[in-house]
């Protein structure tokens, strides 16, 4: 009997640290001895770079444009710590159906029985931005990823997207679809950001599975085109991936998300904001009495 | 660094096969014009989620421009169809799909329904596995196959259609094998003209060495009961230079079910008692029967074949000495063989017209080397008609007028050349095909009437 696979996507906001967070995850696993692979789902293509010195890869797509067939090893590149790493690729901006790319580049995977033969233990899909699409949505369909996590700051942005994403999986998971892990909070420095990305969590009964910390020596092994496991092992945090690492590969029940509705999301975000404002305000008076 | 994937890309990249570009009078139909496969499988109804006219064309191309056979059961108008539009597109098609799935289990009487998705759902990602997972859950007989068009033509849609029968309805192998049990996976339904007298033919010389046969499509199957038969076969019989071979891979995989595979179609004599042979010693049968059954097929064969003769070595003066195939490579070939080895023919020029996959054209081309001890033939895979008919008009074929074995598509081109036409194949629109079988003994007797009749009344 094979092995069991876990298949795991990470969505989140563009921008907000979705490949960082993925990437060091999956260092973090490739070190603690599991065979991983990271399947980026993104045309622009650069979710596994800092698994390879900053390199680009050739995505699936470049491949199959080139030619009608492809042979899915011809896209497949180890990276650090031995990680396996797929690029999906797309159209250029503005043209085609970037979709469309994702579900065939999936595909190609599923049907040349690639993650059976290389017998890996994990499969992670880096996915851009939210659900916006039904080709973004097909890494949380039956038979591909179980678990769902998603990257998300405080910001308000990001916990909308975060809240859109609970609803695609709400609609997939009844038909079998893949179920929500929680949330992976980026960034959270500070006390309020820590408020109020628990109380986003406490409303839609979601578990925060790691706050990561905004940290210099991210972005330091980020421009040497490295992760912050390969870069800086022994910084603390270097630690936070592992730990975050960790729990998603001891992650055994994922659950139907309840999100927030447009309505209940509005007055949410605008009591937030009522309150960030009193406290600013506060903050000026005191200024201004120690002034 | 040097980054290096796990298989390096052969350095010289052959161009595709494939020269993209428009094609005129097409030799095929879409992948969704597997429809008329599921239907071609008695009592089964297929459900169509495309954009309006999709189906309808698929259909008049198919069943009714091509011999006129008809929809079949559930096939061609009865087919019920999403009509996708702008709506699915935009905002997504798997409720309009439950819908229409609800509906017509209210109004149409199936054994088993086989959605088809289009190239709108397909492209816009409609997740329609998880719509028809829902019904199979409740106990519907219903399965799916993605053929949008962009997939490939209605050969790929075939295996699709069964690769989803086998995998979706026919379930796990409860351990249990029928000695003498075979399923066949030969001529595509439909696209073939001739299909169903063909299998019919094609089943009764297995049924007469002894095999019990599921021949899966046609009047002469039992329907899903064969379907769900399928794992207790002895093996796997896929008769067709390479369709059906996926099939049969998938169930050794499966189902641990060994396959034969005989890419001539045998027509004639010599060739279907040659075919019997092959089949019976890789199923182990007694010899006595097989040969018994051989001996007085051939001697009806000869029998006519003797009347035959006199017309053969007397009209000398009027019957062409070469001949082209343009049509399909399973007919193309199985035609070849008989022409050449049965009534010394010459070919001209053999060209392939359904776009087989590309890791099955050398194996399709040493067949046609292959054609006798002596005969050797280099074909062309060439689908567009226009190039196919440049393609003839410049072959050499002597001082005769030539006779062209292919499709109406020829019709003023064989005009032209002051030749003979048979139609083969899709789209035959100037031959009306109910049982009649150019295949086997029989069927190779059918098949001398219709090359014969149509050059004597040639100056009629």
């Amino acid at each position: 009997m094979a092995k069991k696979l876990k298949q795991i996507a990470i969505y989140g906001k563009g921008g907000i640290g979705k490949s960082t967070t993925t990437s060091n995850i999956s260092a973090a696993l490739a070190e603690a001895g599991y065979k991983v692979m990271q399947f980026g789902a993104d045309p622009k293509a650069d979710s596994t770079n800092t698994l390879r010195g900053g390199e680009y890869i050739p995505s699936v797509l470049d491949l199959l444009a080139e030619r009608r067939r492809v042979d899915a090893y011809e896209a497949i590149f180890e990276g650090f710590g031995g990680i396996y790493c797929v690029e999906a690729g797309g159209p250029q901006p503005g043209v085609g159906c970037a979709g469309r790319g994702i579900i065939t580049a999936v595909e190609l995977l599923k049907q040349q029985r690639v993650f059976e033969e290389l017998d890996l233990d994990i499969v992670i899909y880096d996915v851009l931005g939210d659900v916006v699409c039904g080709g973004f949505a097909v890494p949380v369909r039956e038979g591909i990823a179980e678990h769902v996590f998603t990257v998300s700051s405080s910001d308000f942005m990001a916990i909308y997207a975060a809240n859109n994403l609970f609803r695609g999986i709400e609609r997939f998971s009844n038909s079998g679809g893949a179920l929500l892990g929680g949330i992976i909070a980026n960034s959270i420095n500070t006390d309020f950001q820590r408020e109020i990305i628990d109380d986003f969590a406490a409303r839609t009964d979601t578990p925060i599975v790691q706050y990561v910390p905004r940290s210099l020596t991210v972005t330091q092994a980020e421009l040497s085109g490295r992760t912050t496991i390969e870069a800086a092992p022994q910084s603390a945090q270097a630690d936070v991936y592992r730990q975050l690492a960790r729990r998603i590969a001891e992650h055994t029940d994922s659950k139907v998300p309840t999100p927030l509705n447009p309505t209940q999301l509005r007055e949410w975000s605008a009591r937030w904001a009522d309150h960030l404002v009193a406290a600013e305000q506060a903050e000026a008076e005191r200024s201004r009495q120690v002034a | 660094m040097a980054i290096l994937a796990l298989k390096s890309r052969p350095t010289e990249i052959s161009p595709d096969a494939d020269k993209s570009g428009p094609i005129e009078l097409v030799r095929y139909v879409c992948a969704i014009g597997a429809m008329q496969s599921a239907a071609a499988i008695p009592r089964v109804v297929p459900i169509t989620h495309c954009g309006p006219g999709c189906a309808d064309k698929q259909y008049m191309n198919l069943a009714f421009y091509n011999g006129f056979q008809g929809s079949g059961y559930g096939g061609g108008p009865v087919v019920p169809s999403t009509n996708a539009s702008q709506r699915e597109v935009i905002f997504g098609g798997a409720d309009r799909l439950r819908e229409l799935i609800e509906s017509t289990q209210l109004v149409l009487d199936a054994d088993l329904f086989v959605v088809l998705t289009g190239c709108i759902p397909d492209l816009v990602g409609d997740d329609v596995g998880s719509v028809v997972r829902d019904f199979q859950k409740k106990g519907v007989p219903i399965v799916y196959a993605e053929t949008g068009g962009f997939r490939g033509n209605n050969f790929t849609g075939h295996e699709a259609v069964t690769r989803a029968i086998i995998e979706q309805y026919v379930g796990p192998w409860d351990g249990v094998r029928e000695q003498g049990l075979v399923n066949v996976w030969s001529l595509l339904p439909y696209q073939n003209t001739f299909w169903r007298g063909d299998l019919e033919e094609i089943k009764r010389l297995l049924e007469g060495i002894g095999l019990k046969v599921n021949v899966l499509f046609g009047p002469d199957s039992a329907g899903l009961s064969e379907w769900r038969d399928i794992p207790h076969a002895q093996f796997n019989l896929v008769l067709s230079p390479w369709l059906g071979l996926s099939t049969a891979t998938l169930l050794e995989e499966r189902v641990h079910q060994p396959f034969l595979h005989i890419p001539v179609v045998p027509i004639g004599a010599r060739q279907s008692s040659e075919f019997l042979r092959q089949v019976a010693e890789f199923a182990g049968l007694p010899s006595e029967r097989v040969e018994a059954f051989i001996k007085s097929e051939e001697t009806r064969y000869y029998n006519y074949i003797d009347g035959f003769t006199d017309f053969y070595s007397e009209y000398w003066w009027g019957l062409p000495a070469k001949f082209a195939v343009v049509g399909d490579s399973a007919y193309n070939l199985a035609l070849t063989k008989f022409l050449v080895t049965q009534l010394g023919l010459i070919p001209a020029k053999q060209i392939v017209t359904e776009d087989p996959p590309v890791e099955h054209r050398d194996a399709i081309r040493a067949e046609f080397r292959n054609i006798d001890h002596d005969v050797s033939v280099e074909i062309d895979f060439i689908e567009d008609s226009y190039q196919i008919h440049q393609s003839i008009r410049n072959a050499d074929f002597g001082h005769k007028p030539p006779i062209i074995f292919g499709t109406t598509w020829e019709r003023d081109l064989v005009k032209e050349m002051k030749g003979s036409l048979v139609e083969v194949g899709f789209p035959a629109s100037y031959e009306v095909v109910l049982s009649r079988s150019y295949v086997g003994y029989r069927g190779a007797l059918s098949l001398l009437e219709r090359i014969y009749s149509t050059v004597v009344s040639h100056s009629a």
